[in-house]
């Protein structure tokens, strides 16, 4: 296993050297030019070249990558260009709140949709089954904008059930009070996808023939749904769960604007109206590593759901 | 032996005293309640970006500024057109030597607000920190996006400036002739020029006075540690998420001056009788949280969270004021309307420099006319901006000194038959039978409109694409990033964008200087050079605010309305809505806020929310 980690995380490098050349190309050949956002409603070209002086845009672009490539490795952006705060500062402070909501939502969107998934493929070609179906592609057919505006209007304002907007310092009061409501939103956008796939999954391992050997020798079905279809089933469930991961870190821009939750969704937003490259830069790249870290942790845990997995 | 003594005489009449106070204390009532802290709560419809005065440039940054700094000098509450009263300044100066020098006298007795910089002293404000403030806007450290403001116009700061761009240090230290601090509290400045606007820019917070050692102490994070003297000091800021602002202990205090009010107004009577007689600041604490969607900041609003909203969205303008009036069940609430024209100007500009729709020649000139007739404004402003605009027939919006409210020309109506006709009499027609008109060489004609996404550019532009193709002009629209629409414009790299523009201060000149040709291409992006306007323009600047003024800022207004370099869109009018509860909210035409002259009702808040 210790072979298998190190050839893993040494293969992480070529794959984060080309991220960091993909984000170098696109925010410099592609991006605007900051220094015109910066330096306000009647820019004079000295002030213009002064400010690309400043955050070292006027040096050649080998220059600026081995700059960049310093700035990864040393774990220092900088500071914000529009704002002038340090960006771990602005990493470290929207972190939180982002976990706050999305961590809840994993949890709650993964075990409603195994445990939903289970029972609708468990009744297969049932009433149920087909009326969780049709509400699965139902709520998939609706854009996640229409859930947030019609119920935070509905259950925010109209019943007055949660607040309509918020956020305070106090870890409890956001998870008691501000982060229910768009959770609850994730959640509801978030099941009926995974559900359907779970469903599926669990659906492949009902038809294999260890599980009609297992009925066969007169094991109970709860035993047989939830010792041998659940187990096997875990597999892929973890690679999805996995592959949404580093979201987790991003958050939903959309409940982080909408809710105004200082997270590093909405940071990403305004970051990119400001051409704030820092900031993106930064979280771009964390992500990128954490997408890899990730994954190796979800391949490491196969085994842990299969002992017959080995690493090779 | 002894009956009783002094001591048992002393401890009788102790116990009696005791007795009498508690008598007297049952008497009065319980103990009075500790007064409730005044906290007003509202929403930007933007996030800000920081504190430090010489450094931000937006709309909202710029306002928090303007809470906890005080400027020179400042804009009246009531008067209309606005006007310049003293700010930390004894008053208004006076121009000497035919406005080319002004002296300004600050009030003694201006202390900052207390701060670990000042090491445990109280720190008055002086006149080096008013100098101090305007170098600091000219040291490229500090990238001013203000920094014009003092550009070619105080002699010696210029040089200060091109020194520091080369050897990296500002000499902050260096007199020059241009900025002198005479004494403690007198500063005095000469111009290169005379200039009878000048005085406007110390009303904006970004000339505030700022200590020198707060500056140094802070040094890359003063964005996020302000020091002012105004009447709100930063308690608490979550970066684009919550802004608390409570009151300045140190803060000498005022009550509202009356002087310019009109209270044959009923907005104005209402806030006389509402702040009379009061110390201000009368709020304890701001609460400000930037949200950016329009459904959360309204319903914040109507669920009572926030005492106040700015700028109502445009979709929500249906609902909460339908047909100008305020919905029953918000007039129920007692809910106070205002709706305020902004001090904006919305236009579509042409590149004057462009091969085809550029120049000065009549076909040219005929054919900018006959697209500006082309687009259906009235349209626009009915469905695009929801009918809350005012369609401008010359750049100086209302309240602003110039505007003319008299003036109407038919050069900026919605005319395509008139459109058709003038690009058909110079010779802009279909050549050769594709169904789009050509160039009079034969050449093909395509419009190239530029805007930047967001906001309401894309329905404007596919407005523009409709309004054109009935008059057969193929335009072909391109929206970019902000930036990039920018660079562009500052390049001449376009044909036709979209633009706006917002007063810095309250008088014509600011929108004027947008077509006057020395200022392209930096400020003047459509390139538009007519020395006639030009001559008109640099006259203007020698005169005081005057009749002979207004005439020529109406003959500018003439010749830009003749040569048509702009298509004037809209001035935005903005609605504003405040619970009874909040006492004397006016919105102010160059004020994003005004927290200094508000007041709140808590027990009226609670009794309305109990309900």
């Amino acid at each position: 296993m210790g072979a298998y980690l190190a050839r893993r995380l040494w293969q992480i490098i070529p794959t984060l050297a080309g991220v960091i050349l993909l984000v170098f190309i696109l925010f410099n050949w592609v991006g605007g030019d900051p220094a015109l956002v910066l330096a306000g409603k009647v820019p004079d070209p000295a002030q213009i070249e002064n400010i690309r002086r400043q955050l070292g845009v006027d040096q050649p672009w080998w220059i600026q990558l081995w700059i960049f490539v310093q700035q990864v490795f040393t774990f220092d952006f900088g500071r914000s260009w529009s704002t002038n705060q340090l960006v771990s500062e602005v990493l470290l402070t929207r972190i939180g709140p982002t976990l706050t909501v999305m961590v809840p939502i994993l949890l709650l969107e993964t075990l409603l949709a195994v445990t939903l998934a289970l029972l609708v493929a468990y009744l297969r070609g049932s009433l149920t089954d087909r009326a969780v179906m049709f509400l699965t592609t139902v709520a998939m057919s609706i854009s996640f904008l229409v859930y947030i505006i019609v119920f935070q209007w509905l259950l925010g304002f109209k019943l007055a059930w949660f607040p309509v907007q918020g956020w305070s310092d106090d870890l409890w009061t956001n998870l008691t009070r501000y982060a229910p409501l768009p959770v609850l939103l994730g959640v509801l956008v978030s099941v009926a996808p995974s559900l359907r796939l779970y469903r599926s999954f669990f659906l492949d391992e009902i038809g294999q023939d260890y599980v009609r050997t297992a009925r066969a020798k007169g094991l109970t079905e709860n035993r047989v749904m939830l010792r041998h279809v659940l187990r096997n089933a875990m597999i892929p469930i973890l690679t999805y769960v996995g592959i949404g991961l580093p979201g987790l870190f991003v958050g939903s821009f959309l409940l982080e604007i909408f809710f105004s939750i200082p997270g590093l969704g909405r940071e990403v937003i305004e970051s990119v109206n400001r051409s704030d490259f820092p900031v993106i830069k930064a979280i771009t790249v964390y992500l990128a590593m954490l997408t890899m870290l990730v994954n190796l942790l979800v391949d490491v845990l196969y085994r842990v759901a299969d002992p017959r997995v080995s690493f090779k | 032996m002894t009956y009783g003594g002094p001591g048992r005489r002393s401890r009788i009449v102790v116990r009696m005293g005791i007795l009498l106070l508690a008598c007297l204390s049952h008497l009065a009532g319980p103990p009075a309640a500790a007064a409730e802290p005044k906290v007003l709560r509202f929403a930007f419809r933007s996030v800000e970006t920081g504190f430090d005065p010489q450094r931000v440039d937006d709309v909202y940054s710029s306002a928090v500024c303007s809470e906890i700094f005080e400027s020179l000098l400042e804009f009246d509450y009531f008067a209309r057109p606005v006007r310049l009263v003293p700010g930390v300044a004894e008053s208004v100066p006076a121009p000497e030597d035919g406005g080319r020098a002004y002296t300004f006298r600050l009030k003694p007795g201006i202390y900052f607000a207390d701060d670990p910089a000042f090491g445990g002293k109280r720190r008055e404000l002086t006149a080096a920190d008013a100098a101090y403030a305007i170098k600091r806007l000219r040291d490229p450290r500090n990238r001013a996006p203000y920094s014009w403001l003092f550009q070619n116009n105080l002699p010696g700061l210029d040089e200060l400036h091109d020194e520091a761009l080369k050897t990296g240090k500002f000499d902050y230290d260096r007199s020059i002739p241009g900025i002198e601090v005479v004494d403690r509290y007198t500063l005095r400045l000469r111009l290169k020029d005379p200039d009878y606007t000048f005085l406007y820019r110390f009303a904006l917070p970004q000339t505030s006075p700022v200590a020198r050692e707060v500056i140094a102490a802070y040094g890359e994070d003063t964005m996020s540690h302000p020091v002012g003297t105004g009447a709100f000091r930063l308690a608490e800021w979550t970066r684009r998420q919550k802004i608390v602002l409570v009151k300045n202990p140190d803060y000498r205090g005022r009550v509202v001056d009356t002087t310019f009010a009109d209270l044959s107004l009923p907005a104005h009577r209402r806030v006389v009788e509402e702040l009379q007689g009061k110390t201000l600041p009368q709020l304890d604490r701001v609460e400000i949280y930037p949200i950016d969607q329009e459904q959360p900041r309204f319903l914040a609003f109507m669920s009572g969270a926030h005492d106040l909203i700015q700028e109502l969205p445009l979709s929500f303008v249906a609902e909460a004021v339908p047909q100008g009036r305020l919905a029953p069940a918000l007039e129920a609430a007692g809910v106070r309307l205002q709706q305020v024209v902004d001090a904006s100007v919305w236009y579509a500009q042409f590149n004057m420099d462009d091969p085809v729709v550029g120049g000065y020649a009549a076909e040219r000139v005929a054919l900018r006319r006959a697209l500006i007739q082309a687009f259906d404004r009235g349209l626009a402003i009915e469905v695009l901006e929801k009918g809350q605009a005012l369609p401008p027939y010359g750049p100086i919006p209302p309240g602003l000194v110039g505007y003319d409210p008299t003036l109407v020309s038919d050069q900026q109506d919605y005319d395509p038959a008139r459109a058709i006709a003038l690009l058909d009499l110079y010779g802009w027609v279909d050549a050769d039978g594709d169904g789009w008109r050509d160039q009079p060489g034969g050449a093909p004609l395509k419009i190239d409109y530029m805007f930047s996404v967001g906001g309401l550019g894309r329905q404007y532009a596919a407005l523009w694409e409709r309004s054109l193709r009935r008059i057969g002009v193929r335009l072909e629209a391109r929206s970019v990033q902000f930036s990039d629409q920018l660079r562009d414009r500052k390049a001449g790299k376009y044909m036709l964008s979209a633009a706006a523009w917002t007063a810095d201060w309250p008088d014509g000149q600011n929108f004027l200087a947008l077509l006057y040709g020395p200022n392209a291409p930096d400020l003047n992006d459509s390139r538009f050079r007519l020395p006639e306007y030009d001559r008109l323009y640099e006259q203007a600047l020698l005169l005081p605010d005057s009749p002979e003024r207004d005439r020529l800022y109406r003959e500018m207004t003439r010749l830009m309305l003749v040569y048509a370099p702009w298509r004037m869109l809209a001035f935005r009018n903005w609605t504003y809505l405040s619970y009874p509860w909040v006492l004397g909210y006016m919105k102010h035409p160059m004020y994003q806020t005004r927290l200094l002259y508000l007041d709140l009702d808590p027990a009226a808040r609670r009794r309305a929310q109990a309900d």
